[in-house]
């Protein structure tokens, strides 16, 4: 991993096209503004890892579960 | 974005489902004659699938708002051609399952091409119950 120290108003450039630049630094807290083309997807770690979480718990239900569920369906009130 | 649900035979991920980095192609198909309960599974790894629905049934309010970098990428010309499905995590019942509001699923049937886009806002649960 690069490790570069940078100020309140100083920027990194990533590749051609990306610019990071550090907006505020308020105790741990610290605001990052990104400039980068609409063809680079910028999500926060953390949500990705949810997704993630979230797919695989989702992926594959067994039978039994998917039956339960159609009949549930079927059953509730309109 | 009201395409009319029906089975799509090959859906091509245009990114992977995160998670799931190696699956790609994907057939959609209804599991009641409603449209309600759909399933999306891979025509690569047989055993993987994922439980999925419209959201009119259980959020008729739902009506997200994607950004040109997915309109790009899905190709998409008109928004009636699009069909917008959540994830659902399936519990016993309806009350325990669970829908993913935050990341739904976009197909463009005009091109087969889809995504999941997760939107950008805060207030959309990645764990909706389907009934409170």
């Amino acid at each position: 991993m690069l490790v570069l120290s940078r100020k309140v108003g100083e920027s990194v450039v990533i590749g051609d096209e990306v610019t990071v630049t550090i907006l505020e630094v308020r105790g741990d807290i610290v605001r990052v503004g990104i400039d980068a083309p609409r063809s680079v997807a910028v999500h926060r770690a953390e949500l990705l890892e949810q997704l993630e979480t979230s797919n695989r718990e989702a992926a594959s239900p067994s039978e039994d579960a998917v039956a339960s569920l159609s009949e549930a369906l079927k059953q509730r009130p309109e | 974005m009201t395409a009319t649900m029906t089975d799509l035979p090959v859906i091509d991920l245009v990114h992977p489902l995160p998670g799931f980095p190696d699956q790609r192609r994907f057939a959609l198909v209804q599991l009641d004659e409603d449209g309600v309960l759909c399933q999306l599974r891979s025509l690569d790894d047989p055993d993987l699938r994922f439980l999925v629905m419209p959201p009119v049934a259980f959020f008729p309010e739902y009506a997200p708002e994607v950004g040109d970098d997915v309109v790009a990428d899905l190709q998409i010309d008109s928004a009636e051609d699009v069909i917008v499905l959540l994830v659902l995590n399936a519990g016993e019942s309806l009350t325990t399952t669970t829908a993913n509001l935050m990341a739904p699923v976009l197909i463009n049937t005009a091109t087969m091409r889809a995504s999941q886009v997760i939107l950008d806002d805060p207030t959309l649960s990645i764990a909706a119950p389907l009934v409170a």
